[in-house]
């Protein structure tokens, strides 16, 4: 292979990467909601905290996944504050860590006797509190690729791909009074590829980021009086 | 997926210099991947919000515990050696958490019985590390980095005479995160095992039975001296 050829080929692959930007792999979701009492003009001056369940042993709830539903809800309606998870935990620490955090709504009566815990919450305004449990897995993987490199240049060559599940339920607590107010759940797959000659082109499913999306869009639903 | 890279060693003693350096950092790379993980664990730590006991609590730290490190050596070659320093996290962590819980909490600087004046305390908490365990996703095939530790408090008196003691875990874990390195991701292990430690001794120092009794005996002292 010549300079030209080599040239040649490289705007060939330059292209292809360019082009894997645009494409996506296909990813398809579901989503299931029950819902009641939805704020039928909004939460006004209040605000809402999205927090994530962190019980079980084999996984976590993601804080990016967290914190891609509170800018989804933010950006749509810029009048929901929604406050960091972390700006949360902290203000009402050690309240809702893992082994201390309120599993049902009537839990909260409890922790609201505490009166520097009730000024806090008090402060922050938080009219509805959702816990999001759940997280995206790698169900499969095969394929393999190989990368060289030399004097003349380097290069890849191979195919590899994977899929990625994921599954999440948020529940709706009503901090005023104090009750479940709705679940929404969400279950996305997908699956990705990467095929490699020379530059390695990803053609990555946002599994993740569709659930984000979806149940997002439904939480903005519920307490939105835009939507 | 497999990743090979392949450098011929008689073509890099050739190659230019740009090349030179892009073999050896490729060198260092797959070096590295076997060499010592070292975490000095490092975070803030959010102050208790509750009302403070009212007692006045010293807390001595011991040497092995302000400077606590712990060290695993690779049993084979393909796995790394860690070392996790927690003593200057720990010390910082158990400040914030003892001066948000009692009305009167000082740092010691000498240890208990040892002919130091601890006049203006009604005990002295002495607390140390006694067991450390962690694990990866490379170890455990499971998606979450976990730190587990177990302490052992002691309360004492000016003189160094037992009150109670007692035994208490900790746990913390976190989500494998893209493009993240194992020595992050253990530090976050690691502050959230430390935040569970302030949750759980928060919650169980009222609980503990030894301390029940004490407790009680100090409510009823103070309640005597009142006029």
């Amino acid at each position: 292979m010549n300079g030209d050829e080599i040239r040649s080929f490289t705007k060939t692959a330059l292209l292809l990467s360019a082009l894997a930007v645009i494409l996506c792999g296909c990813v398809s979701a579901s989503v299931d909601e029950m819902v009641f009492n939805e704020p039928t003009e909004g939460i006004g001056d209040a605000s809402i905290v999205i927090l994530g369940r962190r019980h079980s042993s084999d996984y976590d709830t993601e804080p990016e996944f967290i914190e891609c539903v509170g800018d989804h809800i933010a950006a749509k309606d810029k009048g929901i504050r929604v406050v960091g998870e972390l700006e949360f935990l902290n203000a009402l620490y050690p309240w809702f860590e893992p082994r201390t955090a309120p599993m049902h709504p009537r839990d909260i009566d409890r922790l609201l006797q505490q009166k520097p815990v009730a000024d806090k919450m008090l402060e922050l305004n938080t009219e509805y509190m959702i816990w999001i449990d759940g997280s995206t897995e790698r169900t499969n993987s095969s394929g393999s690729l190989a990368c060289g490199i030399g004097p003349g240049g380097g290069g890849c060559f191979g195919f590899g791909t994977w899929g990625d599940e994921a599954n999440y339920e948020a529940v709706i607590w009503d901090f005023t009074d104090k009750v479940e107010v709705g679940r929404i759940s969400t279950s996305a797959s997908g699956q990705s590829y990467m095929p490699a000659i020379i530059v390695p082109i990803p053609i990555i499913a946002p599994v993740q980021g569709t659930a984000c999306d979806g149940i997002g869009t439904q939480l903005l639903e519920f307490l939105s009086g835009k939507y | 997926m497999g990743l090979m890279i392949t450098a011929p060693s008689d073509k890099i003693a050739t190659a230019t210099g740009p090349l030179k350096y892009a073999a050896c950092a490729t060198i260092l790379l797959f070096l590295s991947a076997c060499g010592t993980n070292k975490v000095i664990v490092e975070g803030d730590f959010p102050k208790p919000v509750m009302t403070p006991l009212p007692l006045n609590i010293g807390v001595w730290y011991p040497e092995e515990f302000r400077n606590h490190e712990f060290t695993e050596i690779a049993k084979t070659p393909r796995d790394s050696s860690w070392i996790v320093h927690t003593g200057n996290a720990q010390v910082e962590m158990w400040n914030v958490v003892l001066e948000g819980m009692f009305q009167n909490f000082i740092e010691l600087k000498a240890a208990p019985g040892t002919g130091a004046i601890n006049q203006g305390v009604d005990a002295i908490l002495i607390p140390e590390l006694d067991e450390l365990q962690y694990a990866i996703p490379t170890q455990t095939h499971v998606k979450v980095y976990e730190i587990w530790m177990r302490y052992r408090f002691k309360l004492v008196d000016l003189d160094g005479e037992p009150i109670a003691q007692w035994m208490m875990t900790s746990y913390g874990k976190t989500p494998t995160v893209f493009l993240q390195s194992d020595t992050a991701a253990v530090n976050q292990a690691a502050i959230m095992a430390l935040r569970d430690g302030g949750a759980n001794f928060i919650r169980s120092f009222s609980r503990t039975p030894e301390l029940r009794e004490w407790l009680t005996s100090m409510s009823s002292r103070s309640k005597e001296m009142t006029p």
